[in-house]
């Protein structure tokens, strides 16, 4: 009987002593990320039959068992996948948004500043100074285009060092859990069954910081691991055996790092736009939703200024007498060829027509023959060339012969726009300010006639004989004329009847005849020699300005970097709003996982003085106990 | 509900981060006066500011623009003021060369004074903008538009004028060229010109002559022929352009009444004075002349006197003179044409400017409406904001400070 004392007080003194080790190891972690908190299972030893009924033979604790939700940890893992995706996406536009904040270093103020100094030399044409700061303004929006570009173009290769980096943490992250799922499998063989629960939530720990890199999927075997997989169901950890994974150059664009998986011999290409979630799907959505998308459109409208400035410059005549050339240089698409292409063509993308392109990028499919596959990647329109060269979206794709079936090209027609524009002139006479032509209305001409002073056609390229001298005589009645000149077929061209203000359009420009001419009465277009005073181009140069030449002929230059500024505004703070909300969503769940499986310090504290107390009554039963034994032993 | 020790932590250090930087946001909004720190505050009020920044920017374009127009037509219209008294002055000479009782040095004195106006004229129509431009030159700003030679002055350059933008679609003239304010005169009376013929032996004296009926004009050449038979003096009247219609507008044969009105095909003048048998009157559409062109054929008029003097010689002069004053008064129209449009074209720029001027108030109104900080809400959220998180941070201070361990 004494001894069945000893017994229990010992047992309650042993469950007393571990019930003060837990909680002193769960205040010792309080703090500790991952921890759950550990609770003992104490149960009553089975009791003694004896023939005063049954007696209790003291408490065992059977097992230490971590306050652990399954289903919350699941919620905690899906949610955190989804705020730290939203998060990366949010700070990486974050910068774009930033580098667009200000309305001063933009691309707005540069726009105002070339097309003031285009005014001014439209104002004194022959002003070396006005000319001068017009050249220096378009430098200056040029190089504007180029930094602008140039922080993109710096974002996107940090971009490729951050999926780099976080490839080698994901496969850190793999190698761990693969490690943990062994030590756990030897661990719960060799303890007789026992969870081994700090490991379990270091698994769970290293599992909650992986999925925040990436999101996965986690399935529980039966042996106590954990099987984990990514992406579109690709495993990366079996057992104990991980995946690596590699960060690779695209095929599609060498530039940039895609994530493939490393069989060791070979890289195993993934769809990217598979892995959603965490940082990496951040990351990857960040490139191809918003920065893409943003040096296109920027690109766009380096072109298209390009393109139209470059137009009506050619429409022009520099201070020397000849025929405007390119005042920018002008910027062309983009075409990659696929590295795994086995076809020896190459695809070749000129720009038809500016103003219908629309800043996405293309991807191009040789589906055997001549036909060709054609996908507009920003909304995924799908177009068949049943042969080439063909025109889509103002681009005009050729190509050259030996393609294979299956060959793929990536076209991007506006990416390198702001990087390439640059300032084709050097020399301030070579500005076309002025018209390459003049008319003249002879000062013997007798009727009222008045003739416009002309205009050359946009066409291009301009007429070779543009500058030849043009004689219009009015013929006797004065209801017809006669055109001569150098350029015109069948000159002299006899009997024109003439219209009051109906164009007359001869070797690529149109004039306009108004007034009652007299018999004889002679109008005349000649080369615009000496003309230092002539504004006419200038005066068109600037009118681009507030022309509608980007996206169809829909929006000015400003409004087209209007609509980015705002396109990214708005995306930022779609992604602002987004991602805190869903962060608080996570806090909610983190707080009611936290409520099961926290440790409450005050809760310990009550805990800790429950076993104490428990301590001490075990030992107050001992010594009951010993203080028997005392009273039989003195008898 | 249980609440777990670092839940406590975390969810304070949370709000506390998010208090600071709403806290931060303003304080920023305030220091930069600027409600938009970056588009995405407010994608759509950035992409309008941009847009209307444009607007704006350009509208003050204009105004440097109108300065322009301004200055120039200023310069044009103090030129083209300084040339019109100077016609005045020589069409007031013109009146006193017809006086009767001038004698031939009376009039080499003022042939001499009417040279000196020419080249006060020529240098006139050759002003420069003061940076070395002609005014008057078309697009060749560096080619002097006017030179005298042998053949008179003539106008080298061309008829281009210059425009500029003063609003968003509105362009004016910068120039005007200097053929049409010096050489596009009519002479005669703008539609034809009635001349005695230089071989005139009579005394005949042409009127300048009116259009009775537009809708006869034919454009053609005609001549008057005087004969003189028995002492009676009869004319007739021939079309003598080539190819013209018949019939003969006056018959030969019709009596000559000095001062009577001679009309066909619409013209009408009169001829004063006693022509002889054979003198010969020409009507014929009129020309351009420019008006150096008529000081100086009023010079020679004035230097060469017919040598046969008498009336023949008076009525010589009196047909130059009348000439020159009809060109003069044309050219003095001329120019005063050219400078109504510049005066119009000054009032215009005064009304744009007023307008565009009010505009780019509106534009930088509507901007700062759009971008610029509204103080006292920004204060107010400030302060609004500090309160607050001095609250939270009292009584995260406060629950964080409750701790069972205080009491063991």
């Amino acid at each position: 009987m004494g001894i069945g004392i000893f017994g229990r007080g010992v047992s309650a003194l042993n469950a007393a002593q571990i019930g003060l080790s837990t909680v002193e190891h769960n205040i010792a972690n309080a703090n500790t990320p991952g921890f759950n908190r550990q609770q003992i299972v104490q149960t009553a030893r089975l009791s003694l039959d004896t023939g005063a009924g049954f007696i209790g033979q003291g408490v065992d604790v059977s097992t230490v068992k971590r306050i652990y939700s399954e289903f919350l940890s699941t919620q905690v893992l899906q949610g955190q996948a989804q705020a730290s995706q939203l998060e990366t996406n949010f700070q990486q536009i974050g910068q774009i948004n930033n580098m667009l904040a200000d309305s001063d270093a933009g691309l707005s103020p540069a726009i105002q500043d070339l097309f003031s100094a285009i005014n001014n030399v439209s104002s004194s044409p022959e002003s070396q100074a006005a000319r001068q700061a017009m050249l220096s303004s378009a430098q200056f929006l040029a190089s504007r285009f180029q930094s602008l570009n140039q922080r993109m173009s710096d974002i996107d290769s940090s971009i490729n060092g951050q999926i780099s980096s976080s490839v080698t943490t994901i496969n850190s992250y793999a190698q761990q859990i693969a490690s943990m799922n062994k030590n756990i499998v030897q661990v719960q063989a060799a303890f007789n069954g026992h969870t081994p629960n700090d490991l379990l939530d270091q698994r769970d720990q290293l599992i909650s910081l992986l999925n925040q890199e990436v999101k996965v999927n986690v399935v529980k075997q039966s042996n106590g691991t954990l099987n984990v997989f990514i992406g579109s169901g690709q495993s990366l950890v079996v057992g104990e055996q991980p995946i690596i994974l590699k960060a690779v150059q695209s095929l599609s664009d060498p530039s940039r790092l895609e994530v493939a998986y490393d069989s060791g011999s070979s890289v195993i290409r993934a769809q990217q736009n598979s892995f959603q979630g965490g940082n990496l799907g951040g990351l990857l959505a960040f490139r191809n939703e918003s920065l893409d998308v943003a040096q296109n459109a920027l690109g766009r409208v380096a072109i298209v200024l390009a393109d139209t400035f470059n137009q009506q410059h050619q429409l022009g005549q520099d201070l020397n007498g000849a025929l405007g050339g390119n005042f920018f240089t002008q910027p062309v698409p983009l075409v990659i060829t696929n590295a795994e292409n086995t076809g020896a063509a190459t695809i070749s993308a000129s720009i038809a027509s500016t103003s219908a392109l629309t800043g996405s990028n293309y991807s191009l499919r040789f589906d055997g023959g001549t036909a060709y596959t054609l996908t507009r990647l920003s909304d995924n329109t799908v177009t068949s060339l049943a042969t080439l060269p063909q025109t889509v979206d103002g681009l005009t794709i050729a190509t050259t012969a030996g393609a294979v079936a299956g060959d793929r090209y990536m076209i991007r027609p506006t990416v390198n726009g702001a990087r390439d524009i640059a300032v084709a002139i050097s020399d301030t006479s070579k500005i076309a300010a002025a018209a390459p032509i003049r008319t003249n209305a002879s000062l013997a001409n007798i009727g009222s006639g008045r003739i416009s002073a002309g205009t050359v056609n946009a066409v291009f390229p301009v007429d070779v004989n543009l500058q030849q001298p043009v004689s219009i005589v009015f013929d006797s009645p004065p209801a017809t004329f006669t055109v001569t000149g150098t350029g015109i077929p069948g000159s002299p061209v006899a009997g024109v009847a003439y219209t009051e203000g109906a164009p007359i359009t001869y070797n690529g420009f149109t004039l306009q005849i108004t007034g009652t001419p007299a018999a004889g009465d002679t109008f005349s277009v000649t080369s615009n020699t000496n003309a230092t005073a002539d504004n006419r181009n200038a005066l068109q140069l600037a009118n681009l300005q507030t022309q509608n030449t980007v996206d169809g002929g829909t929006t000015s230059y400003q409004g087209a970097y209007a609509q980015l500024v705002s396109q990214v505004g708005n995306k930022t703070r779609e992604l602002e709003m987004t991602s805190q909300a869903q962060t608080s969503m996570v806090n909610q769940v983190i707080q009611t996982q936290q409520s099961i499986s926290g440790v409450n310090l005050d809760e310990e504290a009550a805990n800790l003085l429950r076993y104490q107390r428990a301590y001490q009554a075990a030992g107050r039963v001992i010594q009951v106990a010993n203080t028997m034994f005392d009273t039989l032993l003195s008898l | 509900m249980r609440i777990s020790t670092s839940s406590i932590y975390n969810a304070n250090v949370s709000l506390l981060n998010q208090q600071q930087s709403q806290l931060l946001h303003t304080q920023q909004q305030i220091a930069t006066q600027r409600r938009l720190l970056t588009p995405a505050d407010d994608p759509i009020a950035a992409a309008r500011v941009l847009k209307l920044s444009q607007a704006d920017a350009t509208n003050s374009q204009y105004a440097i623009n109108r300065n322009a127009v301004q200055h120039s037509a200023s310069l044009a219209e103090s030129v083209l003021q300084s040339v019109t008294n100077l016609l005045q002055d020589v069409r007031t000479i013109a009146v006193n060369a017809g006086n009767g009782a001038l004698n031939h040095s009376d009039k080499q004195t003022l042939a001499t004074d009417l040279s000196g106006r020419l080249d006060e004229l020529l240098s006139l129509a050759n002003s420069t903008d003061g940076v070395g431009n002609y005014l008057f030159s078309g697009f060749q700003g560096r080619t002097q538009p006017f030179s005298n030679d042998i053949a008179g002055v003539q106008y080298q350059t061309d008829d281009g004028q210059r425009m500029i933008q003063v609003g968003s679609s509105r362009q004016l003239a910068a120039s005007d060229s200097g053929a049409d304010i010096f050489m596009r005169v009519k002479n005669g009376n703008g539609t034809f010109i009635a001349k005695a013929a230089t071989a005139n032996t009579g005394s005949g004296i042409v009127s300048q002559g009116a259009v009775t009926d537009p809708a006869l004009l034919t454009g053609n050449n005609y001549q008057v022929t005087f004969s003189v038979a028995a002492g009676v003096t009869t004319y007739g009247v021939t079309n003598i352009t080539p190819g013209a219609s018949v019939p003969v507008p006056v018959a030969p044969g019709t009596p000559y009444v000095s001062g009577q009105a001679i009309s066909f095909d619409g013209l009408q003048f009169d001829i004063t004075g006693s022509p002889v048998n054979g003198d010969v009157f020409t009507a014929a559409p009129s020309t351009n002349e420019s008006i150096f062109e008529t000081i100086s054929n009023l010079i020679t008029a004035l230097r060469t006197p017919n040598p046969l003097g008498g009336a023949v010689a008076a009525a010589e002069f009196t047909n130059s003179n009348n000439q020159a004053l009809n060109s003069l008064d044309r050219g003095i129209d001329n120019v005063s044409t050219v400078r109504t449009s510049l005066g119009s074209r000054l009032r215009e720029l005064d009304s744009l400017q007023n307008a565009g001027e009010s505009m780019g108030v509106q534009f930088k109104q509507t901007i700062s409406q759009l971008q610029d900080v509204d103080l006292n809400k920004a204060i107010s959220d400030l302060t609004q904001q500090q309160i607050t998180l001095e609250a939270a941070q009292k009584s995260f201070l406060a629950v964080s400070g409750l701790s069972l361990f205080d009491f063991m």
